[in-house]
Order: C-alpha cells, then structure tokens, then sequence
C-alpha cells in the first residue's frame, strides 16, 4: 500500500513537473547526496590536485552534496576511465582522466571498454599546450635545425601506449624528424636523462617543462596550441597537410585538458545541475588563485562544447587512423 | 655560512606557531606511516590543501617533517606482528619480528626507532655536505649504473639465504625476478602475463606481495600454535623503559655500520630512479654481507633492523636534494613535494642556493628536529606499545589479518590485489613451513624491476659499451668480489668466521 502511494504521488510529481522546475529537482536531487569523483591516478600530481580542486568547489556550488575524490590509478588511466563509463548513471559518479585516451580509442587499444563520444561532458579546467623541448647542452637553438641534423637525435618518451609515446611518435614520423625515440621515460626521468646529456629532446606538455626551463635546462623550439608568444607555433614550421592534421589532432587534445566527464545517459536535470556548479567553481575567484599556484591557470569550457570537441577528435579520417596505427606499429619492437 | 646556518636553526625553534605546525606533522606522520598500505605520498597530496595561504617556510616545514618521520613508525607493526607497512619496512620484518617472538620486542623497538631519527639525522647532514657536489654525483649516475647496481643487490642474495640454503635464496629470488616482469613492458609496451587484467599492467603490488609473504604466513603459525607473539611469559621478561633502552645502546655500539648503512640510504635517496625499496634491501644486503656472523639473520640480528632503518629514513634527506636544486624530484612522494613547493612561492632549482639559503637550511633543520620529536616520543609511548606482542593469539590474529586486507586493498585501491594477497599469502606460508628464505623474493622483485628496465635503457643508449663506462666498469669489480667472497664463504665456512671483514 504504502509502495502504491509512493508511484502515485511520484507519478503526480512527475505530471507537475516543467521545464523550469526540472532544473529544481535536479538540484533537490543532490541534496544529502555523496557524489564520487575518480581521479584515474594515484594521489599527487597534476591529475590528483586538479580533481580535488574541481571536487571541492564543486561541492560548494552543489548545496548539501558531499564530494569524495577516489583515486583509482593504473593502466594509464585506462582503469578510471573504465570504472568512471561503467559507473551507474545517477549522477552520482563522474571523474577525471587524460585526455590523451582519444587515441587509444581511436587505434582500438587493448583494455579500452570506454566510447568517449558517449560520455556525459561536464566540462574542462585548462589548457595544456604541447611543446617541443631542446636541452640546454645541444647546439640544436630551432625547430629548422633539429630538422637540418645529419644523425638522428635521442628523443625520450614514455611507454608505448602513453599519450606521450603516441605524440612524439607520429609527429616525429610524420614530420620526418631526425630523431630517435627512447622509450620508458616515466616521470621526469627525461628531464634528468636531458641533464646527463644522454637524451636531447622531448616532445611533452608545457607545463611538465616550465620549471625546467625556468631553471635555463633547456628551450622550447616549437609549441602546439596555447597563446604562448615566446616560441613558435608548430604548425607555423610545417608546409605538409598529413602532417598539419596531426598537429590540428594533437592540438585538440591539449585544448581540452583537466576534463570531468561522467558515465553516458546521465539524466538531463542532473547534467544541468552538474554542470552548473563546475561553471560556478570554475568562475570561483579562489579556484583561478589556486590553480594559478598549481602553474596550471584555469581556461574553462563547458558541457556540449566539450563534448563535441571530444566528437570531432575521435573523427579522424581513414588516412589519419592509418597513421595513427602505423606510427605506433612501425616502432615496436 | 655559518650564521645562516644558526640562524636558520634559531630562528626554526624559537618560533612557536612553526614548533606547533612541525609537532602536528609529527604526530600525522608518524600515524600515517604506522597504518600498512597508506604510504606519505598520500598524506602529502592530503595536506596540500591545508597549505595554501600558509607562509613559505612553515608550509614547507610543516610537509617535510610529516614526510620525514613516516618510515620511523612504519617499523612498529613490522616488528611486533610481522606486518610491513611497505616495501622498506618488509626487511626491518625479516629479523624484527623474531627478536619480537624472542619477547625482546622493547629492545627491537628501541634499536629501530633510535635507527631511524640516526639515520634521518646522519641524512641531514650529508644532504648539507653534498650541496656544493650534487650537480657531479647525481648526473653520473645513469641507467647504466642503476642496471649494475641492481644486479649488485641482487647477488646479496647469495648471503640472505645463509650457508646451505644458497640454492633455495636463488630459486626464491629468481621467483621474484620472474614476477617482476608481470606488466606492460616499458620498452615495447606490451602487456606480459597481464592479458586484459589491466590491474596487472603496472605489474604486481609490492606491498600486498610483501604483506602477504611475511605478514600472513606469521599470523597462521600463531594461530596454530596459540599463545602468544612472545615466545615467553610476560614474567620472564623485565619489561621496562631498561629493555628498549637497552635497544637504543645497539645503534652506539654498532655506530660504524649505522654511520655506513646512513651513507649509503641518503646517497640512494638523492639519485633519481631507484626507488626508496631499493636503499633499505640494499642496506640490509650490506649489513649481512660484512657481518661476521651472516648466520645470526633472519633469526632476530639487532643490525638486521638497525642497516634497513638508518637508510630508509636518512634516503628522505637525500631525495630532497635533487627535489630542491634541480627542480627534478627523486621519488614519487618527492613529486607531490615539489608540486606544494610551487604552491607555497618555492621555485625550486639552482637558485634555492643564492636566493633561499636561509630556507634550505630552515629545512635540513627540519629533518633533524622532526626526526628528534618523533623518535622521543615514540620511545617514550614503546613501553605500552610492545606489550601487545604478549596478548593472547586469538584476540590479536583477527585484528591484524583485517589490518593487513585494508593494507593490501587501500594502497592501490584494486581489489583484485586482494586475490593477489590470497595466493601469495598460501606460497608464503608454504615457504615458512618449508623454512625456504622469504627475503630473496622481495628482493628479485624490487630490484628485478629496476634491472630490467635500465639495461634496457642503457643498451638503447650506448649498446654493450655501457658495460666499459667507469662507474660501471668499479660496480662490476664489486659485483665480482661479492660473488666471489660468497663462494669462498660458502666453501670454507669456519674461516670465515675468524675472518675480520670491514667495508
């Protein structure tokens, strides 16, 4: 009986219901709520204090949820991305991940059980432009002399399947660079392998170098995205369309870094709610102060302009997903 | 120089508000630290919040002491129930826990922990000798080197397993070795033994494999046998602050070897790429390898908790060099650091020298007086904590089996590992019951990792010429002379044990 009367004044809530009060609801609907947040790495770096910031302020401009940050690292973020799509769709789990996993999806990586172009789109925090980086010890000073060097140049890289191995390569391969890429640099261990002198260059994201450079170990010859003016733009260097699509593909990804997303089919009134506080925390005064003092300064986007960014990415032509394939088979070992 | 360095100090101890925020790190640290699983990179990333908005210096203060002080408790569990709180902690585990079972828990207790605040101290001090020489040392040291230094701990080995076991402590460690390849290769990025369990991309979790080896094998001998850890009635034992202090007096008496063990921790700690693991097994290696006695470990040595203790504490000094100067951190717990450091206005790189000297100093300080709070306090509160190693075993094995599940679950947060646990947990007790030696595993783990992984590198690089680089060319001498010392050992064991042997 009671059950009865439950569906019934539901069903009477439902009848009652607009447009207007539909956003209500939504926000009734967190109320003492817990919402977890993944963060797809282990605690500390970039991903981890980007999470909690987001988690935080969010639940600031969510009033009477709770957010709780849940580490879940491994696979190269493919374990969070995975646990985050699975995830049941109340609104209750969202998350973080690298952008980066565009490419796995796109070359149908192994373990990937995630459609990025399915997701709920929440929104992104920053941008993180994509530099090519020279150490300080190299006589290499341009991007015209890397490409002029007679004998190949050692380049450092992360482990095949990183967002970092997948960049370095095709670029190198499309551009035709001098380079060779040695991978299993994780971490800074390219950083310090620069010091040694045993690695000359690396092709990252600006803000894993800036204290390096800062500290004069080393330039950047060419960047890819941002509105850096102290080093040309990559695609300023390059005449090959293949190539400028590559680039127009790499720059995509740094556009939409820090990015939240949660599981697909995420009713539309808590979307809206969802996305309206990240709005809020994004424009938060005391959230820009303190990612400017994470050196990753917020540039925000939102909801449907994340996610069609994120559609266009994953749209790549026939050629570019050969390339794409080829680049990280021919350099297998 | 000098009356920066003083002022540093004075300025650090006299200001209340910043003695306040460093006996509050103190107080976390050492909590964090005893808890198994959670390791200090967690409490810092859990800290950071806190620190924005707070002064430089009592920011960085605050984060170094809570950091510095998480190895002087983990041995705590480590001794008493044989529950390794991490990979560092396992080898103070090997003989802790026996002296424990010996009822000398107090005086285990006492040698570690006045180890440890040594060993951070001893860490200080050569982080503040090597700053004019860091640039030279640290930039020597390249994959090439790492690939020899690992194999350099693994042919400690061959004096792990002790005398006639020396073919069981290869087959053990080489079962180590085995399991290290599990994962995605770092090289060609396929995923070994792995197939789509992606939990085992990243290779096997060190902690769960040392939990489930050293801690579960131990609490199913109690619970068969009963009684209690301590082998002896509570009676027996003159169970007072004399028998830790007693444990204390070890780390004097055997000062050279702590002096030695310091030294080499803090120098591993300030390469980048080894690892911390790596300086507490490679430490625990050495104290076996020159000891006159090797026969004596894994059955309750007081220099088996004394070498493993000393570094891992004083590697926290080390590893923040390299974090300071160069902008480059040599740990992961180091990484999340340096990303409070820039929070805090602290640009770390060559200019901390000329613009933050009185910061830097403020730091080292820091070490020291953290180490001295922590290491204080836990001997005073020892006492009451050693007196559980003679509850009774069927009210204490319960309690530490769930603490050691939560342990192998939060470190990762994978389930998966619990099954993990599981397995390895059966081999372990198999080897216990068999009396085959546990520590080669971990070991062949740790260091098997670390091979692989260089010699690879190191090939890419320079091909076979890496073996001809000089450092490389001085390790292999040494790998040598270890083998070599191992089968005359082996071979003429009585000797041996008339043999002086110094370092």
């Amino acid at each position: 009986m009671k059950h009865a009367f439950k569906i019934f004044s539901l069903a009477l809530a439902a009848c009652a219901a607009t447009q207007a009060q539909a956003a209500d609801e939504g926000a009734a609907f967190f109320k003492d709520k817990t919402v977890t947040y993944i963060v797809a790495t282990a605690p500390g770096g970039g991903y981890d204090s980007y999470g909690r910031l987001v988690a935080e302020y969010m639940q600031r401009n969510l009033p009477g949820s709770t957010f709780v940050v849940k580490n879940m690292p491994g696979a190269g973020h493919i374990i969070g991305a995975n646990a985050i799509y699975a995830s049941k769709a109340d609104g209750l789990t969202i998350g973080s991940f690298n952008t980066g996993l565009i490419y796995n999806q796109i070359v149908g990586a192994q373990g990937v059980k995630f459609d990025l172009s399915k997701m709920s789109w929440i929104g992104k925090a920053a941008s993180d432009p994509r530099v090519v980086v020279i150490a300080s010890q190299s006589p290499i000073k341009s991007f015209a002399e890397l490409q002029a060097q007679k004998t190949p140049v050692n380049f450092a890289t992360a482990g095949p399947g990183s967002a970092s191995y997948v960049e370095t390569v095709i670029l190198t391969n499309t551009l035709k660079l001098p380079v060779k890429n040695l991978t299993g640099y994780n971490g800074t261990d390219d950083q310090l392998a620069m010091r040694r002198g045993e690695i000359i260059g690396s092709i990252a994201s600006r803000s894993s170098y800036s204290t390096f450079i800062e500290n004069g170990y080393g330039r950047y010859i060419a960047q890819i995205g941002g509105n850096d003016k102290d080093v040309p733009q990559l695609s300023s260097l390059v005449k090959d369309q293949k190539a400028l699509d590559l680039i127009a593909l790499v720059q995509s990804q740094g556009d939409i870094a820090r990015l939240t997303a949660g599981p697909p089919a995420i009713p539309a009134d808590r979307m809206k709610v969802l996305i309206e506080a990240y709005k809020k925390a994004m424009e938060d005064k005391e959230l820009q102060a303190r990612a400017e003092k994470l050196e990753r300064p917020v540039e925000p986007a939102y909801g449907e302009d994340v996610a069609k960014a994120i559609v266009k990415a994953l749209n790549q032509s026939d050629e570019t997903k050969q390339l794409l394939a080829e680049a990280l088979k021919s350099d297998k070992k | 120089m000098f009356d920066v360095m003083f002022a540093a100090l004075g300025a650090l101890v006299t200001n209340p508000q910043t003695m306040g925020l460093m006996l509050i790190a103190v107080m976390i640290g050492l909590i964090v630290g005893a808890t198994p699983g959670i390791g200090g990179r967690l409490s810092i990333a859990l800290a950071i919040p806190f620190v924005f908005g707070m002064d430089m210096t009592q920011g960085a203060v605050f984060l170094l002491t809570m950091h510095a002080v998480n190895g002087t408790s983990g041995q705590i569990s480590s001794i008493m129930f044989g529950v390794p709180g991490d990979g560092d902690d396992a080898a103070t585990t090997i003989d802790g826990y026996p002296m424990a079972k010996k009822g000398e828990a107090g005086r285990a207790l006492g040698a570690s922990i006045t180890a440890s605040g040594v060993g951070g101290i001893i860490g200080a001090i050569v982080f503040a000798v090597m700053i004019p020489v860091l640039e030279p040392i640290v930039l020597a040291f390249s994959p090439a080197e790492f690939f020899l230094l690992a194999i350099l701990g693994i042919t400690f080995i061959a004096f792990l397993a002790g005398g006639n076991n020396i073919f069981k402590g290869m087959i053990v460690g080489l079962f180590g070795m085995m399991l290290a390849t599990i994962g995605m290769d770092p090289q060609t990025g396929t995923a070994r033994y792995a197939g789509d369990y992606l939990f085992l991309w990243d290779g096997v979790s060190l902690v769960t494999c040392v939990l489930a080896l050293f801690a579960v094998p131990e609490m199913i001998t109690l619970a068969v046998k009963g009684g209690s850890i301590a082998a002896i009635s509570m009676e027996g034992v003159k169970f007072s602050y004399k028998q830790i202090f007693q444990g204390v007096m070890e780390v004097p008496r055997h000062w050279f070897l702590a002096l030695r063990t310091s030294i080499i921790g803090a120098l591993i700690g300030m390469v980048p790429g080894l690892g911390g693991s790596a300086a507490a097994w490679l430490c625990y290696g050495h104290a076996v390898q020159t000891s006159k006695h090797p026969e004596r470990f894994g059955r309750g040595a007081v220099e088996g908790v004394i070498a493993p203790e000393t570094a891992s504490n004083a590697k926290e000094g080390g590893s923040l060099l390299p974090t300071l100067f160069f902008g480059i951190p040599g740990s992961s717990g180091m990484a999340v650091m340096m990303g409070a450091f820039l929070i805090l206005g602290i640009q770390p790189g060559p200019a901390m020298i000329t613009k933050h000297l009185d910061l830097v100093w403020t730091l080292i300080w820091a070490l020291v007086v953290g180490n001295l709070i922590a290491v204080t306090f836990l001997l005073f509160i020892t006492r009451w904590v050693a007196v559980l190693t003679f509850i009774n075993a069927t009210m204490l094995v319960p309690f530490i089996v769930v603490l050691v599940v939560i342990g192998a679950y939060v470190n990762e947060g994978q389930w998966e590992n619990l099954l993990i646990l599981l397995a390895m947990s059966i081999i372990g007790y198999a080897m216990l019951r068999a009396n085959w030696p546990r520590a080669p595993f971990v070991i062949g783990l740790v260091l098997g990792r670390i091979a692989e992984e260089s010699l690879h590198k190191a090939m890419d690089l320079w091909g076979l010429a890496f073996f001809t680089r000089p450092i490389s060319l001085v390790l292999i001498g040494m790998i040598i002379a270890t083998i070599g010392f191992a089968i005359y050992r082996s071979r003429k064991p009585n000797v041996l044990d008339n043999l002086q042997v110094s370092a």
